[in-house]
C-alpha cells in the first residue's frame, strides 16, 4: 500500500540549541540557510539549563538568516502561555518576512515543567490544553474576524483578548504526536504532523496506522487529509558502505527517503545535525535526489 | 539631593510595533548607529502589540553596541522562569547587552508578581550556589529547577514604577528604577526618589545601587537644562526617549542623541564636582553579603574592578573551581595586561594572610589555582599567540592561551610545540613546570623550547629573563617557575612538525606487572619519533602514542612492538595534525569538587620491583588513574643543571591519582621506593620530602637562594613551594 499526499518535499535540520559555545546553534542555522535547506528547527526544553531559550534563539537565528524557515521542534506548550506565544510567533513571522512556523507539543518531562513553575498535566489534560491553545493561537492571528475572541477552556481561558498581530504568512501549526487521541487532534486542528523516527515503537511501519488516525479525524471534521503535511525527524550518518537505514552514501539515503515519501506520504524530512558537513551533504546530495526520485515516481504512477 | 555617581546615559523606548514590528527594529538599528546606550521595547503584549522579547532578540542580532531589552514587561503574562531563560540567552547571544525592565506602573500589576519575578530570575541566574532553585510564590514558582545559563554578567533587572508602592519595591530589590514623566511631575519625581532611597536604606542597601532612569517625550525631552537638573537634583543617570515609528519620531531620536545628550553631559559635569559621575562598580547588598572576611574589596585597584569576580557575582560559578579541585575563593582578579598583573600582585601583597592562587588554564595540581576564601589571579585574558620571527620559528604566547589554541595557530605554518596530553591545559602553568608531551622524546620538554620569558615578580617588577638577561631566573622558570612570579609572556622556538601518526591501542592486561615490564622493554629500544603514554587499569591497558612521522610505514613499524606485547582488543591509528590530537576533546566548564590526591614518580627503568609494586597498587583499587608518560630521548640531551627540571635521565613519568590521599600513600609508598624523583606538576603532597624528590640538592639550594632574592617573603607559596633560604645569600656567595 502506498500513501502520498502530493506535497512538494521540504528538507530541514534539527539543531541542538546548546548555549555553549554561545553561537554554535546560530551558526548551524546559517549553515543550513546557505546550504539551501528549507527549514531549521530547535527543540524547546526550558528546564534544561544548558540549552538556549528556544524563543530567543529562534528570533536571533531568524535575524541572521535570509531564506530558511524556522520552527521550534517542538514548542513546550505548558511553559509558553498560548496568547503570548501566538503574538511572539506572529511578531517574528512579520520580522522575518514569513519564515516562521509553529511546531508545538502537548508537553513531556513533567517534573521539569513543574520545576519551572508550569502545570503538571495528565496525557488527557495535556491534549485538551493543546486543543484549547490552538484555538486561542488561531484566534489571536485571525485579525479579519471582527468577533470577540473568547475561548473558555479547562486550561486556558481568554475573553475579549485583542487580536493580532497577524503573521505575515499562514503559519503552519505542526504537532508532535504519537498516540491515537492526539493524532486525532492533529487531524481535527493542525496543519502538520511532526513525529521523530526514534519514538516510533516499531519503526517506519507505525506511520501507516498513525496516518490513518489523522486522516480519519480530518475527514470526520470535514477537512482534507492532504491538507495536513507529514514531517519526520530523522537521524543518520554518511558512510561509504551501506550499514542500515540512513547509514550509507547519499545515494542510498535518497532511495530510502524517496521510499518513505511514497510509502507513508512523508513530505518533510528533518535531519538531526550539529555538523556543517552533514548538513551540507544532506542539502546538496540527498535533497535534490529525493525530489527527483519522487517526481519521477509520481509521474510514472500517476499520483496527483 | 545629590547624584548617585553614575555616568549619564541615553536610551530610547520603542512603543507598540503592533502593525509593523519591522519599523520597531529599524529604530533599534538606528539607535545603535546613533550611539544610544539602550534600546528597549515596551511590553504591550496584552493589548495585542508585538512581543517585546522577540523584538529584543531580533534586534540583538542586528546591532553591535547598544544594550537591548524589554521595558514595562508584564510580570504576570509569562512564567518568570521563562523570562529568566530568555533574558539569559539574550545576554549570552548579545555578549552582555541584555536588560529587563519589569513594569509595576500602568496598567497596575500586582507588585508581588514583580517582586517574585525578580527573585525567580535572580535565583535561576545564580549558578555559583550549585543548588537547584526553588521559590514558592503566589504568581511564580520554582521547585528544584536547574539554574542557568551561566553568565559573565548578571542581566540588570529594573522596575518601572510611578507610584510609591512600586518605587518602594524598586528601592528594595531592583538594580534600577525607571519612571515616566508622562505619569508623574517633577514634584512627584522628587517624592518617589525619596521613597526609593528610603526603601533601599531600610532594606540594608546603598541607595546608589539603584540606578535611576526617567522616560521623556515631546518638548520635555529637548529641554537639556531640565534634564541636567534631574541629574543634579534627583540623581537620574539614564534618560529614555519614548519613540514611535513616525518620521517625527526619527528626527527627534537624532536631536535627542546628537544635541540634547552632549548638552546634558556637559551641563551635569559643570554642575557637579569633578569626577562625580565616574564612580566605580557598585555591587548590590545581597552580592556584597557573600563577600569573605579579610579582603579589602573596596580597595581593588581601579583597572581590575571591571573584570574582578566576587562570590556573589554571576561569573563566580565559572571561575570558582578548577579542573580537578573544588574551590571557593574570596576574590578572583582577571588582569588583562602586565600592568594589571602588577596591580593584582600589589593587592595580593596587602593580603599575605590569605591563600593566593595563580590560574592560567585551571588544570594545575601542585599549583593551586583556587582556594577557600583567598585570592586568585586568573591570567586567562593574557592569551595572545603571535609569530615573532617566521624564519626562526619564534612564537610569543601569553600564559592564558590554551595548548589547543597554540596548536591551531601553529598548524598552518607546519609547526607544533609539544605540550601535555590535553589541549584544554593552559600555557602558563605547564610552561613553568616542564611539559611532558606527546613529542617530548623527539623534541624535548616544552620548557626546552623556551628562549625568553617575561615575569612579574612578587614586588610587582616586570622582568625579562633569557639566556643573556636574568639568566638565573630563566634557569629557575624552567621547572620551578610558579615560585618566582607570574609569567606574562613566553617566547618559544617551535618545531617543524608535519602530520603525525596518532595511535590509541587497548590491550587485555590481566597481569599488570608483566605488561609493565614488557612495555618497559619495548620503550628501551623505541626510536625517538615515538612517544607513548600508558594508562594501566585492572585487567586492561591503553597506549596512546604519537609518532612524529607522516609515513605509514614508519608509523606501523614503530608501533608494531607494542602490538606484540599483549592481545589487542581495540585499535585506532590515524595520520593527523598535532592540532587535531590537541583538539580531540571539547572544552567543558571546570567544576572540580574536593581536593585531588595525586602522586608522581620518575624512574629510569621499569624494574621488576617497580612493576610488582605498581601491580599491587593497581589491584588495591585505591587509584582510579595510573598513567606512565615516557620521557627520555631529547629530554635527556639537556644537561641536568641547565634547567630547574633536573631529572633528565629518567625515562618514565608516573602519575597516580586516588580519592583518598592516605590510602593512596599506603600503596604508593612501595612504588616510590623505586623512583629517582618526581615531576612537580602531578604531585599534590606538599611535604618537604617531596620537594627534595623534585629537586636534587644542588638544584634545590640554587632555587632557595634565588627565592630568597626574588620572593623573600614567600608571596608565591600555594604551589610546590620552595622555602627561601634564611641566611644572607649575597654574603654567602
Amino acid at each position: 500500500m502506498t500513501t502520498d499526499y502530493g506535497h512538494d518535499l521540504v528538507f530541514g535540520t534539527f539543531v541542538t540549541p546548546a548555549n555553549r559555545p554561545v553561537h554554535q546553534a546560530v551558526e548551524q542555522a546559517v549553515v543550513a540557510d546557505r546550504a539551501g535547506l528549507d527549514l531549521v528547527t530547535f527543540q524547546d526544553h526550558p528546564y534544561i539549563a544548558k540549552f538556549h531559550d528556544t524563543s530567543t534563539l529562534l528570533a536571533y537565528a531568524a535575524a541572521r538568516t535570509e531564506r530558511i524557515h524556522l520552527s521550534a521542534n517542538v514548542t513546550n506548550l505548558p511553559l509558553r502561555p498560548p496568547a503570548v506565544l501566538a503574538r511572539a510567533i506572529a511578531t517574528l513571522d512579520l520580522l522575518s518576512g514569513g519564515r516562521i512556523e509553529l511546531g508545538i507539543g502537548a508537553g513531556a518531562f513533567w517534573d521539569g515543567v513543574a520545576g519551572m513553575g508550569g502545570p503538571r498535566r495528565t496525557p488527557g489534560e495535556s491534549i485538551e490544553a493543546l486543543e484549547e491553545a490552538i484555538a486561542i493561537i488561531r484566534g489571536i492571528w485571525d485579525t479579519d474576524d471582527p468577533g470577540v475572541l473568547a475561548v473558555r477552556g479547562k486550561h486556558y481561558t481568554v475573553h475579549g483578548a485583542k487580536r493580532g498581530p497577524a503573521p505575515a504568512h499562514p503559519v503552519g501549526i505542526w504537532v508532535g504526536a504519537y498516540k491515537p487521541r492526539i493524532l486525532r487532534l492533529v487531524g481535527r486542528a493542525a496543519d502538520g504532523w511532526l513525529p521523530s523516527i526514534q519514538y516510533l515503537p516499531n519503526g517506519l511501519p507505525d506511520l501507516t496506522e498513525m496516518n490513518r488516525h489523522i486522516d480519519e479525524a480530518a475527514l470526520a471534521a470535514g477537512r482534507e487529509p492532504g491538507g495536513i503535511r507529514r514531517f519526520l525527524n530523522i537521524g543518520g550518518h554518511f558512510t561509504t558502505q551501506g550499514r542500515g537505514f540512513l547509514q550509507g552514501p547519499p545515494s542510498q539515503w535518497a532511495e530510502e527517503l524517496a521510499d518513505v515519501a511514497l510509502t507513508y506520504g512523508t513530505s518533510g524530512f528533518i535531519l538531526a545535525s550539529d555538523d556543517a558537513t552533514l548538513t551540507e551533504t544532506f542539502a546538496a546530495e540527498v535533497a535534490p535526489a529525493v525530489r527527483e526520485l519522487v517526481e519521477t515516481a509520481r509521474r510514472t504512477h500517476g499520483h496527483e | 539631593m545629590s547624584s548617585y555617581g553614575h555616568p549619564v546615559r541615553f536610551g530610547v523606548e520603542i512603543l507598540g510595533g503592533a502593525g509593523a514590528p519591522g519599523d520597531a527594529v529599524s529604530l533599534a538599528v538606528l539607535a545603535d548607529q546613533l550611539g544610544y546606550d539602550l534600546v528597549s521595547f515596551a511590553d504591550g503584549v496584552e493589548e495585542g502589540d508585538a512581543d517585546p522579547l522577540t523584538l529584543a532578540a531580533w534586534s540583538a542580532a542586528r546591532t553591535s553596541t547598544v544594550q537591548v531589552g524589554a521595558s514595562r514587561l508584564r510580570a504576570t503574562a509569562r512564567p518568570a522562569s521563562i523570562i529568566a531563560r530568555g533574558a539569559g540567552s539574550l545576554q549570552l547571544l548579545s555578549q552582555g547587552r541584555a536588560m529587563v525592565m519589569l513594569g509595576a506602573g500602568t496598567p497596575a500589576v500586582d507588585l508581588d508578581a514583580v517582586e517574585e519575578s525578580v527573585a525567580v530570575i535572580r535565583s535561576l541566574h545564580d549558578t555559583a550556589r550549585r543548588s537547584r532553585a526553588s521559590h514558592s510564590g503566589t504568581y511564580h514558582r520554582l521547585s528544584g529547577a536547574e539554574p542557568g545559563p551561566s553568565l559573565e554578567q548578571e542581566v540588570p533587572l529594573w522596575v518601572h514604577a510611578s507610584d510609591a508602592a512600586g518605587a518602594g519595591l524598586a528601592g528594595r530589590v531592583a538594580d534600577g528604577w525607571t519612571v515616566d514623566l508622562a505619569e508623574v511631575d517633577l514634584g512627584g519625581l522628587e517624592t518617589l526618589s525619596a521613597v526609593v532611597d528610603g526603601a533601599a536604606t531600610d532594606a540594608g542597601r546603598d541607595p546608589r545601587e539603584v540606578r535611576r532612569a526617567v522616560t521623556v517625550t515631546g518638548p520635555a525631552a529637548l529641554d537639556a537644562d531640565a534634564l541636567v537638573a534631574m541629574v543634579v537634583d534627583h540623581g537620574m543617570s539614564l534618560f529614555v526617549l519614548r519613540a514611535d515609528g513616525a518620521a517625527a519620531g526619527v528626527s527627534q531620536m537624532r536631536t535627542f542623541i546628537e544635541d540634547v545628550a552632549p548638552a546634558v553631559r556637559d551641563g551635569a559635569e559643570r554642575a557637579l564636582p569633578p569626577g562625580a559621575l565616574t564612580s566605580r562598580r557598585l555591587r548590590r547588598a545581597d552580592v556584597r553579603a557573600r563577600r569573605r572576611p579579610d579582603i579589602a574589596y573596596d580597595e581593588v585597584p581601579e583597572d581590575l574592578v571591571e573584570m574582578a569576580v566576587e562570590p556573589g557575582d554571576a561569573a563566580f560559578g565559572k571561575v570558582r573551581s578548577t579542573y580537578l579541585r573544588g574551590g571557593n575563593p574570596g576574590l578572583v582578579l582577571r588582569p588583562r595586561s602586565e600592568a594589571e598583573v602588577a596591580d593584582a600582585l600589589g593587592f595580593a601583597r596587602q593580603h599575605r594572610h590569605l591563600p593566593l592562587g595563580i590560574r592560567s588554564g585551571g588544570h594545575g595540581i601542585s599549583g593551586r589555582s583556587t582556594n577557600d576564601g583567598g585570592l586568585v589571579i586568573d591570567v586567562g585574558a593574557l592569551d595572545d599567540i603571535t609569530v615573532l620571527d617566521q624564519a626562526a620559528r619564534l612564537v610569543r604566547i601569553g600564559p592564558g592561551a590554551r595548548w589547543r589554541d597554540v596548536a591551531k595557530v601553529l598548524q598552518p605554518h607546519g609547526w607544533a610545540l609539544s605540550s601535555g596530553d590535553y589541549g584544554g591545559v593552559g600555557v602558563g602553568g605547564l610552561a613553568t613546570a616542564g611539559g611532558i608531551g606527546f613529542l617530548n622524546r623527539k623534541h624535548g620538554l616544552t620548557i626546552d623550547h623556551l628562549r625568553a620569558v617575561e615575569v612579574v615578580l612578587a614586588d610587582g617588577t616586570l622582568v625579562r629573563a633569557s639566556g643573556t638577561e636574568n639568566s638565573e631566573l630563566f634557569w629557575a622558570v624552567r621547572g620551578a617557575g610558579a615560585n618566582f612570579g607570574v609569567a606574562v609572556a613566553f617566547e618559544f622556538v617551535v618545531d617543524e612538525v608535519d602530520e603525525v601518526g596518532w595511535a590509541q591501542l587497548a590491550f587485555q592486561a590481566p597481569d599488570p606487572a608483566a605488561y609493565l615490564e614488557a612495555f618497559g622493554r619495548v620503550v628501551a629500544d623505541l626510536p625517538r619519533e615515538t612517544t607513548p603514554f600508558l594508562i594501566l587499569g585492572q585487567g586492561m591497558a591503553q597506549v596512546m602514542a604519537m609518532v612524529d612521522s607522516s609515513d605509514p610505514a614508519v608509523i606501523i613499524s614503530q608501533l608494531q612492538p607494542f602490538v606484540d606485547i599483549a592481545p589487542l582488543v581495540q585499535q585506532q591509528v590515524v595520520i593527523a595534525p598535532y592540532a587535531a590530537v590537541m583538539n580531540m576533546f571539547p572544552e567543558a566548564p571546570h567544576d572540580g569538587r574536593g581536593e585531588p590526591a595525586s602522586r608522581s614518580a620518575l624512574v629510569r627503568e621499569i624494574t621488576p620491583g617497580f612493576a610488582a609494586a605498581s601491580a599491587d597498587l593497581i589491584r588495591s583499587g585505591v587509584s582510579h588513574w595510573y598513567q606512565i608518560r615516557t620521557v627520555g630521548g631529547a629530554v635527556a640531551d639537556v644537561a641536568s643543571d641547565a634547567t630547574a627540571y633536573a631529572h633528565r635521565d629518567t625515562r618514565f613519568a608516573l602519575t597516580v591519582m586516588g580519592g583518598n590521599a592516605q590510602r593512596l600513600d599506603q600503596w604508593f609508598e612501595p612504588v616510590r621506593r623505586h623512583s629517582e624523583g618526581l615531576y612537580l606538576s602531578f604531585e599534590s603532597d606538599r611535604s618537604p620530602d617531596r620537594i627534595a624528590d623534585a629537586f636534587p640538592p644542588a638544584t634545590l639550594a640554587r632555587l632557595r637562594r634565588l627565592k630568597a632574592q626574588l620572593d623573600p617573603h614567600n608571596l608565591f607559596q600555594d604551589n610546590f613551594n620552595i622555602a627561601p633560604t634564611q641566611d644572607d645569600t649575597r654574603s654567602a656567595s
